[in-house]
């Protein structure tokens, strides 16, 4: 757990980060999602003291971060970026062993734990851990620098505009993999976005800032419900609200006893997916299918309707 | 339809190279100046000799199908290898000629008399000069190869040196009556390089580092070198005869050390100050060049000051740093000959000899040799640069 007391970040007479005080839980993902400027990369910064805080504590686990020494609190902090930053000299797997190499792992143990990293982010071992970063697609580029910064098994990790510089449909597909994978791991997750969608997508919990204040923090759906301040909602974005808030809940959820015409939607499929299929093949009603393909109910147009709102 | 295809085939084959035309147009006015100059003592002017004339009947009709030849696979669009291979043929017959030239010319047991390539001589070098380096640019030759082809030219020069063909040049003539000032002024030449270069290395680099660390330093360091290097080598000469002489006379063991104010010490000096602007330029550049998201995932995963600088950030400045050092190294065996001015020694002592006995061919026996350093230093520094940048980019 990871508490945050009062931080305030000062530069001359700009107030970057102004009195933010918060919890993250242990084995989640936090969103913090403001535009650029709004502070919510000096306050990730804080946390592995990239920034040092004016004033304001950091606890994680109960131990206040001030008191640690610096390199021991980042070694500790697993830290990705946004164009990944791989040092260009160095292959993959060297890029991957950095922490373990720092903390002064054995070879046996640095060379397992990059093949299972590799592994886990279906690079395989033989053919990228020779590679230079420069020899990697971008997606690749961006998996190893997660890769490199779970290396040394931290339980934080934190992620400034991880897939930032992805096309959106790498991009999809890495946010599904780093949820599948933070599931697995449980690790805890702090990832800074400027994209309400990402945060949407990938948030337990979803932390808004604007110039420097945290204007809310609260899962998506209360944030899509119930935005604290006219800012928040206008970055949810009042015709986007409806899809966002489906895009939160699978059909399973919403199963009900019955029977449908037509192609089945798969239990896990999110509700705003389901939407779309059921508009363009012009249905009330499709049929929900398990893992196993057996149907086990159905999900209707009504009960979207009923779930895409809230009534004033 | 056929014949018009014939035609622009024709045309494609015989279409010429633009290089080509600039490298003819210099062999032919090297074949029409002067090949060598022959003068009967080392000070008086010379008597300008055509290659028909310089040379022995069959190596004058070698000359002129030779220079033909070259002349022809340099107009036309030739393979690479192919203008490589000739311009190797047409140096080393080049040179050989001229060797040859000057064991003609001499009257047989004159010892007064001295011959010189003359301007011919040098054009056609020039020309094969452009031919050979624009071969090796379309060669693509990598580090390696280059400082091979650099090894066998040097190699190819020695042999041909010891085997006697040149003897009868005028500068062999010089060198063969003061051959061991010559091995000593080259080992003062490339202390003062090279010594000076260490130096600039040993300094400029952590002052370099320094300044892209604290930047508050970096203005008032840069332009405090950039003052230097301002000053005229001999005026820089002048100002530190005045704190090296004193140096030399009031610390104990400075004169003892070589430290006066004339000599080695202040042409050492002087050298070492023109190079601190390079390395630390060249650092700080090197050191700014390294990605940001680099430096911040360095920091980010916990790597102190020391492992960032060693692991991370000079590695990878390497390339601009190496360049810093070239540029000082050819600076420095260049501006080395100015040492002599003020008793430093160095190939200098030749170059000004000459100068005051207005004998061209001392000056050469200085310049020859600075030119061939600096030439050499250069390409091997290049490929050092390219091989360190190229390895893992």
């Amino acid at each position: 757990m990871i508490a945050i007391e009062g931080l305030r970040k000062v530069y001359g007479s700009d107030v970057a980060v102004d009195e933010v005080s918060m919890i993250i839980e242990a084995g989640t993902i936090t969103v913090i999602v403001g535009a650029s400027g709004s502070g919510k990369s000096t306050l990730m910064r804080m946390i592995n003291r990239l920034v040092e805080p004016t004033s304001g504590r950091v606890w994680i686990d109960g131990k206040d971060t001030a008191e640690l020494p610096v390199h021991e609190l980042r070694r500790r902090i697993g830290y990705a970026i946004q164009n990944h930053g791989l040092f260009p000299h160095r292959t993959v797997a060297q890029n991957v062993a950095t922490v373990p190499t720092l903390l002064g792992w054995d070879r046996n143990r640095i060379a397992a734990r990059v093949e299972a990293l590799l592994r886990l982010f279906q690079l395989d071992p033989s053919t990228f851990a020779r590679r230079y970063p420069h020899e990697l697609s971008g997606g690749q580029q961006q998996r190893v620098g997660v890769a490199r910064a779970l290396a040394a098994e931290p339980k934080l990790l934190l992620m400034d505009e991880p897939f930032g510089a992805l096309d959106p449909l790498i991009r999809a597909k890495a946010q599904d993999d780093l949820k599948a994978i933070q599931r697995q791991l449980s690790t805890t997750i702090l990832l800074v976005t400027h994209d309400m969608e990402e945060a949407i997508r990938l948030g337990d919990r979803i932390a808004v800032m604007d110039n420097g204040k945290l204007l809310q923090y609260a899962p998506p759906a209360e944030i899509l419900v119930h935005p604290a301040t006219p800012f928040v909602g206008e970055l949810i974005g009042v015709g986007d609200r409806p899809f966002r808030l489906l895009s939160l809940e699978t059909a399973a959820q919403e199963v009900e006893p019955g029977e449908a015409e037509g192609a089945v939607v798969a239990a896990d499929a999110d509700l705003r997916d389901v939407l779309a299929e059921l508009l363009w093949s012009r249905r009330a009603a499709a049929p929900v299918a398990g893992r196993d393909g057996r149907v086990i109910g159905r999900v209707t147009l009504a009960r979207l309707i009923e779930r895409a709102g809230t009534p004033t | 339809m056929a014949a018009s295809f014939a035609r622009t085939a024709r045309l494609a084959s015989l279409s010429l190279d633009k290089l080509g035309v600039v490298v003819v147009a210099l062999l032919a006015i090297g074949t029409a100046s002067p090949f060598a100059v022959f003068r009967a003592n080392r000070i008086v002017a010379g008597d300008a000799k055509f290659f028909f004339a310089a040379l022995p009947a069959p190596a004058a009709a070698l000359f002129a199908l030779v220079v033909f030849a070259a002349a022809g696979v340099a107009l036309l669009r030739t393979s690479a290898s192919a203008r490589l291979a000739t311009a190797v043929v047409l140096g080393v017959a080049v040179a050989m000629l001229i060797g040859v030239a000057a064991d003609h010319l001499t009257p047989a047991g004159d010892r007064y008399a001295r011959i010189a390539p003359a301007a011919g001589f040098w054009v056609l070098a020039f020309a094969d000069s452009i031919l050979f380096a624009d071969s090796v640019v379309r060669l693509k030759f990598g580090p390696v190869r280059r400082v091979l082809a650099l090894a066998l030219g040097l190699a190819a020069f020695a042999l041909a040196l010891s085997s006697g063909v040149w003897s009868e040049l005028s500068i062999l003539k010089e060198y063969a009556s003061r051959a061991d000032v010559f091995w000593r002024e080259a080992g003062a030449h490339l202390v003062l390089a090279v010594g000076s270069l260490a130096a600039a290395v040993a300094v400029g680099l952590p002052l370099g580092i320094l300044i892209v660390r604290k930047r508050g330093l970096r203005a008032p360091a840069l332009n405090t070198l950039n003052a230097i290097q301002t000053i005229p080598s001999i005026a820089l000469f002048g100002i530190l005869i005045g704190p090296l002489g004193w140096i030399s006379v009031h610390v104990p063991g400075a004169a003892a050390l070589g430290i006066h104010g004339i000599g080695a010490a202040p042409a050492f000096l002087a050298l070492f100050l023109y190079s601190l602007l390079p390395m630390a330029a060249n650092t700080v550049v090197g050191l700014e060049g390294v990605p940001r998201d680099v430096v911040d995932a360095a920091r980010g995963m916990g790597m102190s000051g020391f492992q960032r600088l060693f692991s991370v950030e000079l590695p990878l400045a390497l390339p601009v740093i190496l360049t810093g050092v070239r540029i000082v190294l050819v600076q420095n065996i260049g501006l080395a000959t100015i040492a002599a001015l003020i008793g430093g020694g160095g190939f200098g002592v030749f170059v000004f000899g000459g100068l005051g006995q207005t004998a061209p061919d001392l000056i050469l026996l200085g310049a020859l040799p600075t030119v061939l350093l600096a030439f050499a230093a250069a390409i091997v520094l290049d490929a050092t640069v390219e091989f360190v940048s190229g390895a893992p980019p």
